[in-house]
């Protein structure tokens, strides 16, 4: 039970990395921005190619961290950008075929079997007699210092305070004569960073596959609409809510435990009536 | 504006849909035109062709007509094609019986998860769409493993309509054809009645229709079920043509096709889909024994698409077609 709860937390921590940036676009733009999976699975794959040369996990993943700032600056600045205030499904629609086209291009480069990272720390903890990887701690504590870290972020400095306004009203911020654009690439580029650390450190746990993006997109999703949209503090909790509801699926019916988040989402749908689901 | 524009575009229909004989011309058009194809591209091939456009024609009821972009559109299409195998394994091997059921099948569960997802919109029911595919996904291929097949699918097997083998070829041809027609001559009656004018004005102001005092939630339940009914009436044909049938019919990835076939055609346009469904078709059999990354060209496709060609091919035509005669605004 105690190593289910501690799963639980693990997954939490992934699913909120992951989908913070998600929560992000999707609160202030309300764009579905598909392409935050592809940088997910991009990342993941980076890693893979740079670890072998490096052999130190930190260094590898600092690496390939930041080879991924500029495609997700591209895909913003070139895909995203255009489609604000657009008709919702352009936006999309164009990230899905970003998603599609690098899921393709990552068959292509590394081929479709799913490939294994070794993890880095094999050390064991004694936890309530229970024995729980190092590892599996250093993510929950990852997780929780990016909340703190965020958290400052956006009560401390004026793009973290223009973004949080743009999420509570962001025709408001327009008015007041701010380019919330400018600040939003900036925001966007963290959440891709946070989306490329995130599948990193997951890696080792589970192995890498072409199609992990469109999974994690929809896992994003669900954290976000659990959460409430805009609600990045939500997002923290309902992150590790899902990562629990996983885990205790996971005991009972290990191949059903990631359709269990999207019977939760809809019954949050169901039950909470936000104004307006668009 | 865009209303006033509506009215225009319900009163040309109208007058179109009156007379009669316009619509049996355009159905005689298509019929030619398909027939003349197959003598090209053989009779298998285009079979395959019609049984997608089917397909695209129910994506474009939601997605073109209503504007609810939905990326779980295929588990309509795969409860389609289960029910109907499952129908014809398990009660009886008619075919026709099977179509039946499977249509059945695919609007009762549109029925009950519609009334959920109809209540959202915009991305959000794009998205809702997409996780519920994933659900029925994880069920056919993990869950019910034992009925189903599991992630190997199953053979399925169609007897005969009394002494008539459906499954030979000129008549299995041109009875799906026929389906093909029919479900033209549907979506051209339903998009033409007041109902559809109804839905395309829930595409350009939904907010409006519900403060002019219309029950918005009925016009979308009812619209999601007879697309999500056409959709299961695809699969059940693909069932008949391919014998066999497997979890990735099911697939939410598979969902992209039908977005992209509907949005080179032109979305909104029934003409568009047929196109965007065929022109889909002979891209994918064709380009892709030369171009070796099939789905990377088409990601790519779909992200210049959306940005910079968004009426598709038909309005496209219809644009060059008004700027020469002079007509155009």
């Amino acid at each position: 039970m105690i190593e289910s709860i501690m799963f639980g937390l693990t997954i939490g921590a992934i699913l909120y990395l992951v989908s913070i940036g998600f929560a992000i676009t999707f609160g202030t733009m309300r764009i579905i921005n598909f392409a935050h999976g592809s940088i997910y699975a991009l990342s993941v794959y980076l890693f893979m190619m740079v670890l072998p040369y490096v052999q130190n996990f930190v260094l590898a993943l600092v690496i390939s961290v930041v080879l991924i700032i500029p495609l997700s600056y591209l895909i913003e600045r070139y895909i995203i950008r255009p489609l604000y205030g657009d008709a919702v499904h352009y936006a999309l629609v164009a990230t899905y075929g970003v998603l599609f086209a690098t899921t393709d291009l990552i068959k292509w480069i590394w081929g479709t079997n799913p490939k294994l990272i070794s993890v880095p720390t094999k050390v064991t903890l004694q936890i309530f007699d229970v024995d729980f990887p190092l590892y599996r701690l250093i993510i929950i504590i990852v997780a929780i210092a990016v909340f703190f870290a965020l958290n400052l972020f956006f009560r401390k400095t004026i793009a973290g305070k223009v973004i949080v306004a743009a999420l509570d009203d962001s025709t408001g911020v327009r008015c007041l004569g701010i380019d919330q654009y400018r600040y939003f690439s900036l925001v966007f580029i963290i959440g891709s960073v946070l989306a490329a650390v995130g599948g990193i450190i997951y890696s080792p746990i589970v192995s890498a596959e072409p199609y992990m993006g469109f999974k994690f997109v929809l896992l994003a999703f669900a954290v976000t609409i659990v959460g409430g949209m805009g609600n990045l503090t939500g997002a923290f909790y309902s992150a590790f809510g899902l990562g629990m509801v996983i885990a205790m699926t996971a005991r009972v019916w290990p191949r059903l435990s990631e359709m269990m988040v999207f019977v939760v989402m809809a019954a949050v749908l169901l039950i909470r009536k936000e104004k307006d689901f668009s | 504006m865009e209303i006033k524009r509506l009215a225009n575009a319900a009163l040309f229909k109208n007058t179109e849909i009156k007379s009669s004989p316009r619509i049996l011309v355009e159905l005689i058009i298509i019929a030619v035109v398909f027939i003349l194809l197959s003598f090209f591209l053989g009779k298998p091939r285009m079979t395959d062709f019609m049984i997608f456009g089917i397909a695209v024609l129910s994506y474009d009821l939601i997605y073109g007509y209503m504007g609810h972009l939905t990326i779980g559109h295929m588990l309509y299409f795969g409860t389609g094609t289960y029910s109907a195998t499952l129908f014809m394994k398990l009660v009886s091997p008619n075919p026709l019986l099977g179509i039946i059921a499977g249509i059945l099948a695919g609007a009762l569960l549109a029925a009950i998860v519609g009334s959920l997802v109809v209540r959202t919109k915009g991305a959000t029911f794009a998205l809702v769409n997409m996780a519920f595919n994933y659900v029925g996904f994880f069920l056919v291929a993990y869950a019910w493993a034992d009925v189903t097949g599991g992630e190997d699918g199953m053979a399925s097997f169609t007897g005969t309509v009394g002494p008539v083998n459906l499954q030979q070829h000129p008549l299995w041809f041109y009875f799906v054809l026929s389906c093909l027609l029919l479900s033209f001559f549907l979506l051209k009656k339903i998009t033409a009645s007041p109902f559809g004018v109804m839905v395309k004005a829930i595409k350009h102001n939904e907010t409006r229709i519900k403060f002019l005092g219309y029950n918005v939630h009925y016009y979308k339940l009812v619209t999601f079920v007879i697309a999500s009914a056409l959709a299961a009436f695809a699969g059940t044909l693909t069932t008949i043509n391919y014998g066999y049938i497997a979890p990735d019919y099911l697939s939410p990835l598979r969902n992209e096709e039908l977005i992209f076939a509907n949005l080179i055609g032109g979305a909104g346009n029934i003409y568009g889909a047929l196109l965007g469904g065929t022109l889909y078709m002979v891209m994918k059999d064709y380009l892709s024994i030369y171009v070796a990354r099939w789905e990377l060209v088409l990601g790519i496709l779909l992200v210049v698409i959306s940005l910079k060609f968004r009426t598709g091919l038909v309005g496209f035509l219809k644009k060059h077609i008004q700027l020469r005669s002079g007509s155009g605004r």
